[in-house]
């Protein structure tokens, strides 16, 4: 009887609230613009969950635990999942930001790759990543050697480092354009700007970019290294290994996990690189290319914010997002996939 | 049985709170959407508005405050209230504007800079062409079918402005600057005598293509498209819409460019950023800058005391004495807004009340667009600018009609390997005129 009376109770509150939402909804579509839609969606929301909640059922304990965790896949879903669906729609029509009269189908595609900015800052992308992954790496890596070492001040020396991190890309980047173009060349007197020349542009951007990014991945290397267990280390000294050897034959395969993570978040951070390239050279200078100019240094992230942004092309922009994301997709994974079978289980 | 109304008291907060966003976002749209609506309505009998406030979004940051100030007089004198939101400062204002539009957040008069906003607004914007002050100007935003649908606000206007104590002790007649020769002549005479004149070069010009791309690509380049032709006159914007160029045109406008290049502060001109630019005139240390009257407000910062004036880029070898004059952007009203008919009145009274005149003029520091404006500018370009638009000494920036983001993404990083010296002249023809046919082709 209890249990009866708890059902139905359960279920007219259920029914009732799914009413207000409807209710609500069809005053939101409908353009009415009283004040009590919002209130009424809520209050119908809230009864629906209190019906879920009292139903019972043999699955209450199910029931609660997708409860608790509406908000954060309501939030995933309208936050992620919704503009990720949408924007591979937009990809396949003639959008432009406010509506679209009609689908082109793979046309966007086509025309993508047909232009050659594209190609060209697909190619530079690429460059500039692997470049900037090695040198990054290299770097974050030294400095963690260097931090973990017994050298004076190490700690000291770990904030420093890190510092340059904390600070916006945008500000850094204006900063470094000012010192490439003022502080170098009155150093070096009679001297070009460096981000004249299309290459050492592209040199310019990786100088920040190491500055900027290898303190960040060097505390994620010191964590790996300080995570080496002491035995083992005291125990290849008593075999007598050296330092180079203790390094190259057990530190380095002891962190590979930690190798592993640095090289996937350096390589996501410099294919998705916007700020620095946009502070510092915007995409400047311009090069020769089979006769036609093109500008040197716009990487693909800066590609798909000029062509939505200044050409106006909504659904265009879109289409390179949505091939960015495929490109990132298979390249990180294929580097986890590798990297992982290089790792050491404990 | 106590523990578990505390879990049904907490989920339901959870589920209200993840939903209070929407629910304070409705409330905000409609205070945003038409603002008190039952309060000023019963205490305003005297008002002349119906009560809604209308919103304008305005894309010139630094006459926020001014705009602000007279929308404060407007309500006091109609009870009409007009809430101003400036964007600008890098803000990506169309970009922004869609998302009110997505929103449902569109404000009643927005604004729009151009042809290429033109077509992406254009089913938004009410028919002008009623109001008094359509016909009072020459710079309102008219439509295929000469429907007037953008209120100007203000005139700008460029072309090479020039130090006028530099050129007096040169001997160089500003007024003489009016073809190829002159300039030749000119930057000649000022060049040989740049040590007595303390200069470091006879102009300043900026051409990196990623942070200047607007100045050559767009202001230099405009003069190629309008110079010496009337202000209707679309002959060279028609060609390069096709993706065509007049070559013997274009070969000129090269040469002159190179020689304007050639005279140039060479740091400034391949590295230079705007205020590189602007500090090297401003400073003294050229005689010429390509910049137009939007430089006025900084002169103070940089405490200039000689006295300036625009002279036409004039590439041709026949005479062109006008400079390139028309309005950035233009407001438009909102065709779905609640509240048309203020809106209207709202800009009749900017446009041509004597406080609006004067806000415009006297506290924007702008040029008025309106023939029956009386209130005349203080600061020197404005004052020269002025000059060139009473005489009717004009032409339009037909660049402003080029297609979206071509300086930008195409045409600015020729101009850079032609400042560079990559570029000799007829490459420099030949790949700016490719470039454009390719930016339209695809």
């Amino acid at each position: 009887m209890n249990t009866q009376l708890k059902r139905t109770f359960s279920l007219i509150e259920i029914i009732v609230g799914l009413c207000a939402m409807a209710f609500a909804l069809y005053l939101d579509f409908t353009g009415n613009e009283s004040s009590y839609r919002g209130i009424l969606l809520a209050a119908g929301l809230v009864l629906i969950v209190a019906g879920l909640f009292i139903l019972p059922t043999k699955k209450h304990r199910s029931i609660v635990n997708v409860l608790f965790l509406l908000p954060v896949l309501l939030t995933f879903f309208f936050t992620v999942l919704n503009p990720f669906i949408l924007g591979i729609f937009y990809s396949l029509t003639d959008w432009n930001g406010i509506k679209f009269t009609k689908f082109v189908g793979i046309g966007n595609y086509i025309t993508m790759f047909q232009s050659r900015d594209y190609v060209y800052s697909f190619l530079i992308t690429f460059l500039y990543t692997i470049l900037n992954m090695i040198f990054v790496n290299i770097a974050a890596f030294a400095l963690a050697l260097l931090c973990t070492s017994k050298v004076r001040g190490r700690n000291f020396y770990r904030a420093s480092f890190f510092l340059p991190n904390l600070i916006g890309g945008i500000v850094l980047g204006y900063v470094w354009q000012f010192i490439f173009n003022k502080v170098f060349t009155a150093a070096i007197a009679g001297s070009q700007s460096m981000l004249t020349d299309p290459n050492l542009a592209l040199a310019a951007i990786l100088i920040v970019s190491t500055w900027q990014y290898a303190g960040y991945i060097m505390m994620i290397y010191v964590t790996g290294l300080q995570g080496v267990p002491k035995d083992i280390m005291e125990a290849s000294n008593v075999d007598g290994a050296n330092w180079w050897v203790a390094l190259k034959r057990i530190k380095m395969p002891m962190i590979a996990n930690t190798f592993t993570v640095c090289m996937f978040l350096t390589l996501v951070n410099s294919f998705k690189q916007f700020d620095l390239n946009l502070a510092i050279t915007n995409g400047a200078p311009s090069r020769i290319l089979q006769g036609k100019a093109v500008l040197s240094t716009e990487f693909m992230a800066l590609n798909i914010y000029k062509t939505a942004i200044a050409k106006n092309e909504y659904a265009l922009g879109q289409t390179k997002a949505v091939v960015f994301f495929i490109i990132l997709a298979i390249v990180s994974l294929t580097q986890v996939s590798i990297n992982k079978r290089k790792e050491v289980e404990m | 049985m106590k523990k578990r109304l505390l879990a049904v008291l907490l989920a339901c907060m959870l589920a209200a709170v993840s939903l209070t966003g929407c629910a304070g976002n409705n409330t905000k749209n409609n205070t945003n959407g038409n603002n008190n609506t039952p309060t000023t309505d019963d205490k305003g009998s005297t008002s002349k508005g119906n009560g809604k406030a209308i919103r304008l979004v305005n894309g010139k940051i630094e006459i926020d405050n001014q705009l602000k100030s007279f929308a404060a007089a407007y309500k006091e004198k109609t009870g009409q209230e007009v809430i101003i939101e400036s964007l600008g400062g890098g803000v990506d204002i169309n970009g922004t504007l869609k998302g009110y539009l997505a929103a449902g957040n569109m404000p009643d008069i927005f604004v729009f800079g151009g042809e290429g906003d033109y077509q992406t607004w254009k089913s938004y914007m009410t028919d002008l062409s009623g109001e008094s002050w359509a016909s009072q100007t020459d710079f309102g935003f008219k439509d295929a079918d000469g429907k007037t649908v953008g209120f100007p606000y203000a005139v700008e206007g460029y072309g090479i402005t020039y130090n006028a104590d530099v050129l007096k002790k040169a001997g160089v007649d500003p007024k003489s600057l009016v073809n190829y020769d002159a300039y030749k002549a000119a930057f000649e005479k000022i060049d040989s005598m740049k040590d007595e004149l303390g200069l470091t070069a006879v102009c300043s010009v900026a051409a990196e293509a990623g942070q200047m791309y607007w100045s050559t690509g767009n202001h230099i380049f405009g003069y190629y498209l309008s110079a010496g032709l009337k202000r209707d006159d679309t002959t060279y914007i028609d060609m390069l819409k096709e993706g065509k160029v007049d070559d013997q045109r274009l070969g000129q406008f090269a040469d002159f460019t190179k020689m304007l290049f050639s005279y140039s502060d060479p740091t400034v001109l391949i590295s230079g950023t705007y205020d590189d630019q602007l500090a090297l005139w401003a400073q003294g240390k050229t005689a010429f800058v390509t910049q137009g009257n939007w430089i006025d407000p900084s002169l103070p910062d940089y405490n200039v005391k000689f006295d300036c004036g625009i002279a036409p880029l004039a590439f041709l070898k026949e005479d062109t004495a006008g400079v390139l004059a028309d309005c950035p952007s233009w407001w438009s009203v909102y065709n779905e807004g609640k509240n048309i008919d203020a809106c209207k009145a709202f800009l009749n009274d900017l446009a041509t009340s004597a406080e609006g005149q004067k806000a415009l003029v006297k506290d924007c520091g702008m040029i008025s667009p309106y023939k029956t404006c009386t209130e005349v500018p203080e600061t020197p370009l404005a004052v020269s600018l002025k000059s060139y638009i009473d005489a009717g000494n004009t032409y339009s920036w037909q660049w402003t009609k080029m297609p979206e983001g071509i300086a930008q993404n195409a045409t600015g990083a020729v101009f850079e390997l032609y400042a560079k010296g990559d570029l000799g002249k007829d490459e420099f023809v030949k790949m700016l005129s490719s470039t454009i046919a390719d930016y339209v082709k695809k």
